[in-house]
C-alpha cells in the first residue's frame, strides 16, 4: 500500500519539477530586449484571427512582442485587472456597459485628436459618444456587427416568400411558414442572451434609445413605454419550435443549419458557426422589420470590438503603433471575412454573399445601436427576457424592469 | 524546555500569519467593504452605513437565490443520504462482485463537477428528450434545465448522481464498525430484516448519519459549479444559487460591496444552520 | 458459522443501480468516439469508426498536454506540501492542547470550515493581485493555507489517539521536537495521510472556481477551467467537445482503476476515525 502511494507521489512530483523547469526556459526567452506588449480581447471567436494578425505584426516589429490575452468571462477578467491597476496595454472590447463604466473612470487614452479616427465610419464614433456621454472618444471603433434575420433561402424559395419590410408582414410569413408545417424561428431560451436580437430591434425601432437617457432621469417608466416590445416580443413565441426554452445556442445553431426552421433570430456572428455545421446552407440575412413604417425600421448595428489604449501603459507608443496596424484596411479586411463581421473602417466592404440583404442599410447609414448595451450591466436584463419568455406576464415583466432598474441605480 | 516550546511555536506561527493573511484578513476586509459603495474597480468609495443591508432584505433576486438554494440544499440532502444508505446497505451485504460495484459507485465522486455539469447538460437537451419522446409525455420530452418551474430538479439529479458516491463510502464505513454478533443474535430470535435495520443498523449508524448529513448539506449549500454548467442560473433566476449571485453580481455587475454584504448575510445563515444541525443530530445521537 | 449464500436479488439491483452510474460515462465515451453523421443516425448506438482525430483536435484546441501539466503540478505539489505542513501544525497543537495559545489556534482554524468562501471570494482576488500571486504559485499556496481548516481537524483527532509514551522515550534519549515529530509521529501518520492526501488530491484536482477567479495568465489555466474556457469555441461540434471532456476526466480515471481498492480505503479508514 504504502509503496504504491509514495510511487505515484514520486511519479508526480517528477513531472511537476520537469514541466517547471520548461516554464522557467520559456519566460528567460520571451525577455531578451524586445517591448511586450499585452493585447486584451474579449471574443473567443475572433481568438485565432487576431492570432494571425499579431504574427504579422511581430514579425514586421522585431522590436515589440504582442500577446493575445482572451480569457472566459472577460469584461469580469477587465473589470478585476482594472480593480488591482494591472490594465493592458492594449484592449479590445465590445461597446458594452462595461467599456462605457471603464472610460467614464478615465483609464484609457483618449482618441478624439488621433488621425486614426478620420478614417472611421461617423455613425460608429458617434454611437461611441452617446453611450458613453463623454466629449472623449477613449475607443477607435474596429469591426461592427449586426442583428437581424437570418433566413433559410432555400425554404422562402419553396414556399414562395419575400423579404417582409413591415413587421405585419414578418408575421404574415412566419404565419406561411408555419401554416406550411415547418417552424418559423428557432428560439433557444435557454441561454438567456438569445433574447437579446429580438429586443435590440424592437426597443430601438418601436421606442428609441433616448428612453433610456429619459429612464435616467426619471421622465418616463419602462410600464408607460414598453408594452408594445412586450406584445411583440411574445407574439413571436407562437411562431417556434417544440421545446424553444430547452434549446440553447449551440443547438440553435446547429438546428437551423439543417433546415429545421426558415428563420432564426440571431446576429451575424451565428452565420460561420451554421456553415461549419452545414457548409452547403444557402442562407441570407435581412433586417428585423419592428414597425410597419419601412422607413422606421432600422438596422440594429454596433461595435463589435474597439480598440484602445491604457493611460496607464508603460508602452504607449508601441501600443498605439499595434493599434494603427491593426486598422489598416487589408488587415480589417482580413479580419471581418473571417469573421463574417463588418468594417468600420470606412472604405472596406464585407462582400460575403450571405450578408448582401444589410449592405443597403449599412452603406446608407440606417443603423441603431444595440439597445442592451444601454442598460446597466446588473440589472441582468437577458434574465428578465428569459423569465418573461416563461412567464407571459406582461405587466409583471414591465414592473419588474422598472423595479430592478432603480435597485440597481439606488445601489450607486 | 523553552526550545520544546520555541519548537512548537515555530511550527504554527508561519501557519497562523499564512491563514490570516489569505483567509481572516480577506474575510475582513469583505465586511468591510460591505458597508460601502465600492464597485470593484473604481479608485474610491464612501461609506453607506447599513443601507446595502437594507437594500438585500428587499431584493428579490437575493430571496430568490436563498429560496432556491435551500430547496435545492434539502432535497439533495435527504436524497443523497436515502441513497447512499441504499447502496451502502447493498454492498455491504452478501452479493457478487462487490468490489468491482463498489469501485463503480465510487467512481462519480473523482470525476470534476464542472465537466460532469456539461455532460448532462447534454444528455438533458438531447438525450432524455428522446426518451421521454418515446414515452409519449409532452413534459419529457422538453428538457427539464429549459423549464422555469422545474430546471432546479435537473440540477438536484446530477448533484445527487455525483453526490451518492462519498457518501455511500462513508456508510459502508460506518457499516463495518458494527459487529456482526449483533446480527446473529437478532436472526435467533427470528427478528425480520426490517425490524433488525431499525433496532440494531440504523442506531449504530448514527455517527455516520450524522457526519453525512453534515457533509452533504454543507456542499449543497454552496452549490456553484454545477448550476454553472447546467443552467448559468436560469432559466431568468430560477435557478440562481447564492454562490453564483455573490460571484455574478459581485464580479461581473459591479456591485462587489453590495454582494459582500449578501456574503457576510449569508456567513452568519451557514454558522446558524451547521450548529443547529449540529446540536440536533448529536442529540438524537445520544437520545439513541 | 455458516456462510450466507449469496444474495442474487440485491446483486441484480446493484448491477442495475451501476448501470446509472455508468450510462453517462458511456455516452461520454461513445459520443467523444463519434463523428457528427454517426450522431445523426443514433446518438445510443456503439461508435462504428472510432473517430479518434476528435481526440488530436481536442488536444490541439485546448492545448491539453499544457493544462494538464498544470493541474498536475498544482495537484502534486499542493498535495505534498500539505501532508507535511498541515499534519506539522496539528501536531503542535495536538500536543499543547493545554495551553491557551494552541487551543485557540485549533478553534481558530476549525472555525473557518463555517466561513463560506464567497465572503473571502472578491477580497481574496484583489490580497492575491497586489502580491503578484494570481497565478499558479498563488493557487499553490491557497490550497494548502486553506486546507488546514479540516486537515487539523482531522489530524489532531488522529493524533491525540496516538500514545505519548512513544515521545517520552524519544525526550529522554534526547531528540528535539522535530526529530520526533519527523522520526516517530509522520510515520506514524501513513493512514491518515492516505485519506488527506487522496482528498485533497480530489479536490485540488477537480477545482474549478479558485481557478476561476484567480488565475490571469491563459497558459497557467488548469484542466477544469479549460474546459469552460472552450465551451465556448466546441460550438456546435459535440463530438470535439465530448473527446475533450473525456480528456480533461481521464488522468484520474486511470489512477483510479489502477489504485481504486487502496483509495476507497484511504477514505474509508479516515471515515471510521
Amino acid at each position: 500500500m504504502k509503496k504504491g502511494f509514495k510511487l505515484i507521489m514520486a511519479g508526480l512530483l517528477a513531472t511537476s519539477l520537469l514541466s517547471a523547469c520548461g516554464n522557467n526556459k520559456a519566460s528567460e526567452g520571451a525577455a531578451a530586449g524586445t517591448v511586450k506588449i499585452e493585447f486584451f480581447q474579449n471574443k473567443s471567436e475572433a481568438k485565432a484571427s487576431f492570432d494571425k494578425l499579431i504574427a504579422k505584426f511581430n514579425e514586421a516589429n522585431p522590436n515589440i512582442k504582442v500577446s493575445q490575452v482572451n480569457p472566459p468571462d472577460a469584461e469580469t477578467v477587465l473589470k478585476t485587472r482594472v480593480a488591482k491597476k494591472d490594465i493592458p496595454d492594449v484592449v479590445g472590447l465590445g461597446a458594452t456597459d462595461t467599456f462605457s463604466t471603464l472610460a467614464k473612470s478615465g483609464l484609457f487614452e483618449d482618441f478624439s485628436q488621433d488621425p486614426l479616427i478620420a478614417n472611421i465610419q461617423p455613425a460608429y464614433l458617434d454611437m461611441l459618444k452617446r453611450m458613453t456621454g463623454l466629449t472623449e472618444i477613449n475607443g477607435i471603433p474596429f469591426s461592427t456587427n449586426a442583428n437581424g434575420v437570418i433566413y433559410n433561402k432555400a425554404i422562402f424559395k419553396e414556399l414562395n416568400l419575400t423579404i417582409p419590410k413591415t413587421w405585419d408582414e414578418f408575421i404574415a410569413v412566419a404565419q406561411k411558414v408555419k401554416d406550411s408545417g415547418k417552424n418559423a424561428f428557432y428560439l433557444t431560451l435557454k441561454d438567456a442572451w438569445t433574447t437579446l436580437p429580438a429586443f435590440n430591434a424592437l426597443e430601438s425601432n418601436v421606442v428609441g434609445l433616448d428612453f433610456f437617457k429619459e429612464r435616467a432621469q426619471g421622465t418616463v417608466t419602462f410600464k408607460d413605454t414598453y408594452r408594445e416590445v412586450a406584445e411583440k416580443q411574445l407574439k413571436l413565441l407562437d411562431y417556434a419550435q417544440k421545446d424553444m426554452y430547452g434549446k440553447g445556442y449551440n443547438d440553435g445553431n446547429t438546428a437551423f443549419a439543417k433546415g429545421e426552421s426558415a428563420m432564426y433570430l440571431q446576429g451575424v456572428w451565428a452565420i460561420p458557426e451554421i456553415q461549419k455545421a452545414n457548409p452547403d446552407i444557402d442562407l441570407g440575412v435581412f433586417p428585423f422589420p419592428g414597425t410597419n413604417d419601412p422607413a422606421k425600421n432600422k438596422l440594429v448595428s454596433g461595435v463589435d470590438t474597439l480598440l484602445t489604449v491604457a493611460k496607464s501603459s508603460k508602452h504607449k507608443e508601441e501600443a498605439k503603433k499595434f493599434v494603427d496596424f491593426l486598422l489598416q484596411p487589408d488587415n480589417v479586411k482580413q479580419y471581418i471575412s473571417e469573421q463574417k463581421s463588418f468594417s468600420a473602417v470606412t472604405g472596406v466592404t464585407q462582400d460575403d454573399a450571405s450578408v448582401a440583404d444589410l449592405k443597403e442599410s449599412l452603406e446608407s447609414g440606417n443603423l441603431v445601436d444595440f439597445a442592451d448595451h444601454y442598460i446597466p450591466a446588473a440589472m441582468k436584463v437577458e434574465t428578465i427576457f428569459q423569465d418573461f419568455m416563461q412567464k407571459k406576464d406582461i405587466n409583471a415583466y414591465l414592473t419588474k424592469l422598472d423595479t430592478e432598474w432603480d435597485k440597481v441605480a439606488n445601489r450607486k | 524546555m523553552a526550545k520544546r516550546r520555541t519548537a512548537f511555536y515555530l511550527m504554527t506561527i508561519p501557519a497562523l500569519l499564512l491563514f490570516f493573511a489569505f483567509h481572516t484578513y480577506p474575510a475582513l476586509q469583505g465586511i468591510f467593504y460591505s458597508f460601502t459603495n465600492w464597485d470593484g474597480f473604481s479608485s474610491s468609495y464612501d461609506f453607506v452605513g447599513f443601507k446595502n443591508f437594507v437594500n438585500i432584505f428587499q431584493d428579490d433576486n437575493v430571496i430568490n437565490s436563498y429560496m432556491f438554494t435551500f430547496k435545492y440544499s434539502i432535497v439533495v440532502t435527504i436524497f443523497i443520504n436515502i441513497l447512499s444508505l441504499m447502496i451502502a446497505l447493498g454492498l455491504n451485504s452478501k452479493i457478487k462482485f462487490k468490489n468491482f460495484f463498489r469501485g463503480v459507485y465510487f467512481l462519480p465522486n473523482i470525476l470534476s463537477v464542472l465537466i460532469v455539469g456539461f455532460i448532462f447538460n447534454y444528455l438533458f437537451s438531447n438525450v432524455f428528450t428522446v426518451w421521454g419522446a418515446k414515452l409519449g409525455s409532452e413534459f419529457l420530452s422538453q428538457n427539464i434545465l429549459g423549464n422555469a418551474n422545474w430546471a432546479w430538479v435537473g440540477i438536484v439529479i446530477v448533484a445527487v448522481w455525483q453526490g451518492i458516491a462519498f457518501n455511500t463510502i462513508l456508510y459502508l464505513a460506518g457499516l463495518q464498525t458494527i459487529p456482526q454478533d449483533l446480527y446473529e443474535a437478532s436472526s435467533l430470535d427470528g427478528a425480520s430484516r426490517w425490524r433488525e435495520f431499525w433496532s440494531i443498523t440504523f442506531p449504530l449508524l448514527a455517527p455516520s448519519f450524522t457526519i453525512n448529513m453534515v457533509l452533504a448539506m454543507k456542499g449543497a449549500l454552496m452549490v456553484f459549479d454545477q448550476v454553472v454548467a447546467l443552467t448559468g442560473g436560469g432559466p431568468g433566476r430560477s435557478t440562481q444559487s447564492i454562490a453564483l449571485l455573490i460571484y455574478t453580481g459581485g464580479f461581473q455587475g459591479g456591485e462587489f460591496a453590495y454582494q459582500s454584504a449578501n456574503a457576510v448575510i449569508y456567513f452568519i445563515v451557514i454558522v446558524v444552520i451547521s450548529v443547529l444541525q449540529l446540536k440536533f443530530l448529536q442529540k438524537r445521537e445520544m437520545d439513541l | 458459522m455458516m456462510r450466507k449464500p449469496t444474495n442474487w436479488l440485491l446483486t441484480v439491483l446493484i448491477a442495475l443501480g451501476s448501470l446509472l452510474i455508468l450510462f453517462p460515462l458511456y455516452m461520454t465515451i461513445s459520443i467523444a468516439l463519434k463523428n457528427s453523421e454517426e450522431m445523426a443516425a443514433s446518438i445510443f448506438a456503439l461508435p462504428t469508426g472510432l473517430h479518434f482525430e476528435n481526440f488530436t483536435r481536442a488536444i490541439e484546441a485546448t492545448n491539453f498536454f499544457n493544462a494538464f501539466k498544470n493541474s498536475a503540478m498544482v495537484t502534486a505539489i499542493s498535495v505534498v506540501v500539505i501532508l507535511l505542513t498541515n499534519s506539522l501544525v496539528a501536531y503542535a497543537i495536538a500536543r499543547n492542547m493545554n495551553m491557551k495559545f494552541f487551543k485557540g489556534l485549533y478553534f481558530y482554524f476549525i472555525s473557518a470550515m463555517f466561513i463560506p468562501f464567497q465572503i473571502i471570494m472578491l477580497p481574496v482576488v484583489k490580497v492575491t493581485t497586489d502580491l503578484h500571486m494570481n497565478n499558479v504559485a498563488g493557487l499553490i499556496i491557497l490550497y494548502i493555507v486553506y486546507g488546514l481548516a479540516f486537515n487539523v481537524f482531522v489530524y489532531v483527532g488522529y493524533i491525540r489517539s496516538i500514545p505519548y509514551e512513544l515521545e517520552e522515550a524519544a525526550n529522554v534519549d534526547g531528540a528535539s521536537v522535530w526529530g520526533t515529530y519527523w522520526k516517530i509521529i509522520f510515520p506514524l501518520l501513513a493512514p491518515i495521510n492516505a485519506t488527506i492526501g487522496i482528498l485533497s488530491c480530489l479536490s485540488s484536482w477537480n477545482d474549478f472556481m479558485l481557478p476561476l477567479i484567480l488565475l490571469g495568465d491563459q497558459n497557467s489555466y488548469t484542466l477544469p477551467l479549460v474546459q469552460y474556457v472552450f465551451q465556448g469555441q466546441f460550438g456546435t461540434d459535440f463530438n470535439l467537445a465530448f473527446a475533450s471532456y473525456l480528456l480533461a476526466l481521464s488522468p484520474m480515471v486511470v489512477v483510479y482503476l489502477f489504485a481504486q481498492k487502496w483509495i476507497i480505503n484511504g477514505i474509508t479508514q479516515g471515515a471510521i476515525k
